[in-house]
């Protein structure tokens, strides 16, 4: 098992974690493609379907899935009331009324399709730890190489900011105490004064970062590290029999859609 | 072959950094001030010498990281002043740097490894056999996988060891790769090394400020000043004591007990074994007939309990977990119970994970008991009302499971020095930094009372004040930096101190001018010193009482004497125990009984009574002698 403590990864050895990363970003771009390519409450009910689908079969507990969608209710809830409000309806709910049933809808279906989107999203972060994210992505990315995009580079520096953030937030959290043990007050006060009290954290920090990159600079030069060039890589992601599958859902959710979008009457 | 050849080599840092120091004047200072040496292949190497003496310069320049202003350096034949020689170069020398968590690139252990095998290009087949190989060498295959923040510091560095082995290095360089090491993490790094130059031939080179790791090679040498000054057998080294000193290096711990002895007239041969030691003073015990005198030594800890609890610490059923109710929950304290009298010089000890940071973390509130935080209500917490409210923490008579508390007034009156504290240094100069906490603590203060308040810190830790009040921290060294942090502690008077690790990293000497000044402080500014320390030898020299814990259980909490003596709890705990400890149960052994409180200077005054040569004699070798 690839731990790690931060993120919202969440351990399990399911048919989705053990996916290529490179699938499932690809599938994510894909079924993101596909909710926007919605434009009735039945293709968006396959886009639900699909998602369900995959939630079973990751592993994930559905307490953990909804809590990343927790923060975006509010938002949720606020473009529903402007839309509730501001729609251009024809049909009120009764007669005299503000309200039209196509506002109505029309919020629905939004706020619908936005939670659709965060929790497809966290699904992923749920069952991919962040390193192998990078490697989807780098593996992703590996064509840009051609016109000269430093892939490889951009991947590494990904990986080094990973690495280390666990230990700067360990740091952090030295830091904070040991200025909290010498009076610093960061619970009260206004907004001035608080970011006041981050001075003796950001500093020692900021120096610590940069002492931190020096010496790790040093060890990757005495490692031999001269940039990409005549660079092999250990770790190949590799296609397997659960990608396929993936791969056939994601076409048929795609499919699917776009059958419904040219056949179905749309909401919006 | 030779595998190092030094001819005549200068380096100075760009610039020739800037000095202040009277004795060079004007004269450029060189790093290193014509170096010449020679290591043989398959040879295991010292390299001992203070701070600021060459010692990783010459780790530098060895694989090319640095390149000498003259002189030549040569590797196993190859010149490293030529640049397309750079990579063969450093394939072939590997360097181990200082700390774990600096120097690892990946954030899996078998990615990590193969970063060099990468960077050389080598094919993904013959990758795969380097890392079985290097896990394997180090005994880290079982952490292939594994998260490289979660590992131990001892394991960190064994998988910095291994990224470096990955690359079949023929030259290992390890440039204080155990200072910031827990003992046991020594051990492991060190025992790898040592297999690694008798099983793979690998020559090392291994660049300490610890006499006792340096016995382990079969050459030491001693650099000052950019100048090898010392060079030849460890054992032969490490017992010229005056030359030693001149450099700021320390005698061995078995030797410094050997020379007081002999200082105090017994006539004993040096020695670094615990064993021989042991033999040779149970011979002189039973040659002089004075058999064996139980002579009783009195129990460092004075149990001095006050009525208003100032100075004190008492500490029943403490828990904590960490990230509660989550998948990384972790118990840290389960049911601490301690109490610490007025007046200790106190000692908690026990492994990395035993929950003793957590503890003191609790001393001031920095994590707080769930009946203080501002939202705690009673009715709400019914349910664990019966185990919260049997937790009692009252430190220096304020009560901190109550939410009433005045816990800035509590802060104040317990100060708390972290590991590396000159790594949280901010202001823009010494005396900004000093003066925060008193700022902070007293806004009532006029400057000029805090000017003399910080005055007196600094004057206390040892810093002229006229002289570095208005420099930045940043520009002092690495002990003055770490004096400063102190002093931005103790500055506002507090009656309890807490330090954690208060010498990590330091070299010997510092470590002991960092507890001779501990003792300072406590004889004058405040009641109770608590110290938390790896170092065994530390707290047996030192502390009236110390604690050891164990999975975020006291083991036992008693005076050094007894904690150490059987060494069950030790055992238990998996520590290591005292240099004399270990003597005294090795002439328990050999039936001589030693009834001292385990300090360097009564046990020497002790062993001096028993073979009749007067314990006055004996007074001036102590532990710092």
């Amino acid at each position: 098992m690839r731990d790690v403590a931060f993120g919202q990864y969440y351990p399990a050895k399911s048919f989705v974690h053990k996916c290529d990363p490179r699938l499932k970003l690809v599938f994510l771009i894909v079924y993101i493609v596909a909710i926007f390519l919605c434009k009735s409450f039945y293709a968006l009910g396959a886009c639900a379907l699909v998602f369900l689908l995959i939630a079973a079969f990751s592993g994930v507990p559905f307490k953990s899935l909804f809590r990343s969608v927790r923060a975006v209710i509010f938002l949720v809830v606020f473009t529903a009331i402007l839309n509730l409000l501001f729609y251009n309806g024809e049909t009120p709910i009764w007669e005299g009324f503000f309200l039209t049933w196509e506002a109505v809808y029309f919020t629905l279906f939004l706020a619908a399709r936005l939670f659709l989107l965060v929790l497809g999203s966290s699904l992923l972060t749920l069952t991919t730890t962040p390193v192998s994210l990078t490697d989807g992505l780098e593996g992703l990315l590996f064509p840009l190489k051609w016109i000269r995009f430093p892939v490889h580079e951009l991947a590494l520096i990904m990986s080094i900011a990973l690495r280390f953030i666990p230990i700067l937030t360990d740091e952090t959290g030295r830091i904070m105490n040991a200025q909290k043990a010498r009076g610093t007050d960061f619970e009260t006060g206004g907004l001035i004064k608080r970011v006041k009290a981050i001075t003796p954290i950001l500093i020692p920090l900021l120096i610590s970062a940069i002492r931190r990159a020096d010496e790790l600079g040093d060890a990757m030069d005495a490692r031999c590290y001269s940039g990409s060039k005549k660079r092999t890589k250990y770790k190949k992601l590799k296609f397997t029999w659960r990608d396929l599958i993936a791969f056939l859902v994601m076409g048929a959710l795609l499919a699917g859609v776009i059958v419904m979008k040219i056949y179905l009457p749309a909401v919006i | 072959m030779e595998a190092i050849k030094f001819e005549k080599v200068y380096f100075s840092y760009e610039d020739g950094e800037e000095t202040d120091d009277e004795l060079f004047g004007n004269r450029p200072t060189f790093s290193l001030d014509g170096i010449d040496l020679t290591v043989q292949e398959g040879e295991f190497v010292a390299v001992l010498g203070h701070n600021g003496s060459g010692k990783s310069t010459l780790a530098r320049l060895t694989n090319g990281l640095l390149e000498p202003q003259s002189g030549k350096i040569t590797v196993l034949g190859i010149d490293t002043g030529a640049d397309k020689n750079i990579f063969e170069v450093r394939k072939n020398v590997g360097i181990v740097f200082q700390n774990p968590d600096n120097q690892t690139v990946a954030s899996i252990v078998e990615d990590d490894v193969a970063f060099g095998p990468e960077n050389i290009g080598m094919p993904r087949k013959e990758i795969g056999e380097r890392i079985d190989f290097a896990l394997n060498a180090v005994g880290m295959q079982e952490y292939r996988y594994a998260t490289t923040t979660r590992l131990s510091g001892g394991q960190k560095q064994r998988i910095a060891i291994a990224g470096v082995l990955a690359l079949k290095p023929k030259i290992m360089i390890l440039d204080e790769s155990t200072a910031m090491l827990d003992p046991r993490g020594r051990k492991e790094v060190l025992d790898v090394v040592c297999k690694l130059n008798k099983e793979e031939g690998i020559t090392v080179l291994l660049i300490t400020h610890f006499p006792e790791e340096a016995m382990l090679a079969d050459r030491a040498l001693v650099m000052d000043h950019g100048k090898i000054v010392m060079e030849g057998e460890p054992q032969e080294i490490l017992a010229r004591e005056a030359e030693l000193e001149k450099y700021s290096l320390t005698l061995p711990r078995s030797l410094k007990i050997c020379r007081a002895l002999q200082n105090g007239g017994l006539d004993i041969a040096d020695s670094y074994s615990v064993e021989e030691i042991a033999e040779s003073i149970a011979e002189k015990v039973k040659k002089t007939g004075a058999g064996t005198q139980p002579t009783t030594s009195e129990n460092r800890e004075e149990l001095r309990w006050c009525e208003d609890g100032r100075g004190e610490i008492v500490c029943e059923n403490l828990s904590y977990t960490y990230n509660e109710k989550s998948a990384f929950a972790t118990h840290a304290l389960c049911g601490v119970d301690l109490h610490i009298p007025t007046g200790a010089f106190y000692g908690i000890i026990g492994h990395t994970g035993s929950g003793k940071s957590t503890f003191v973390q609790h001393l001031n509130a920095l994590i707080k008991l769930p009946t203080a935080e501002k939202k705690y209500k009673e009715k709400k917490n019914k349910k664990n009302a019966s185990t919260v409210a049997s937790t009692v923490l009252k430190v220096n008579g304020y009560d901190l499971s109550d939410k009433k508390t005045d816990f800035l007034a509590l802060r104040r009156s317990v100060g708390m020095v972290f590991q590396y504290p000159e790594y949280q240094l901010f202001a823009e100069s010494v005396y900004e930094d000093v003066a925060f906490g008193l700022k902070n603590f007293r806004k009532e203060m006029t400057e000029a009372e805090v000017t003399d308040a910080v005055r007196e810190a600094l004057e206390t830790v040892g810093l002229s004040y006229e002289e570095v009040k208005n420099r930045s921290p940043f520009e002092l060294s690495g002990g003055q930096r770490r004096r400063v942090a102190i002093a931005g502690v103790i500055v506002t008077k507090p009656e309890i101190l807490v330090l954690d690790e208060p010498a990590a990293g330091l070299d010997p000497l510092g470590k002991e001018d960092v507890m001779k000044l501990l003792h300072k402080i406590h004889a004058d500014w405040c009641k109770t010193v608590i110290i938390v320390s790896h170092d065994m030898d530390e707290i047996s020299e030192n502390c009236t009482g110390a604690a050891i814990f164990s999975e975020g259980k006291v083991l036992a909490a008693r005076s050094p004497k007894e904690l150490f003596q059987d060494g069950e709890y030790t055992q238990k705990a998996g520590l290591d125990l005292p240099f004399t400890a270990k003597l005294v149960n090795a002439l328990k052994n050999r039936g001589v009984e030693i009834d001292c409180d385990l300090t360097t200077a009564d046990f020497v005054a002790k062993i001096l009574a028993i073979c009749g040569n007067g314990a006055d004699s004996a007074k001036g070798g102590g532990y710092d002698a």
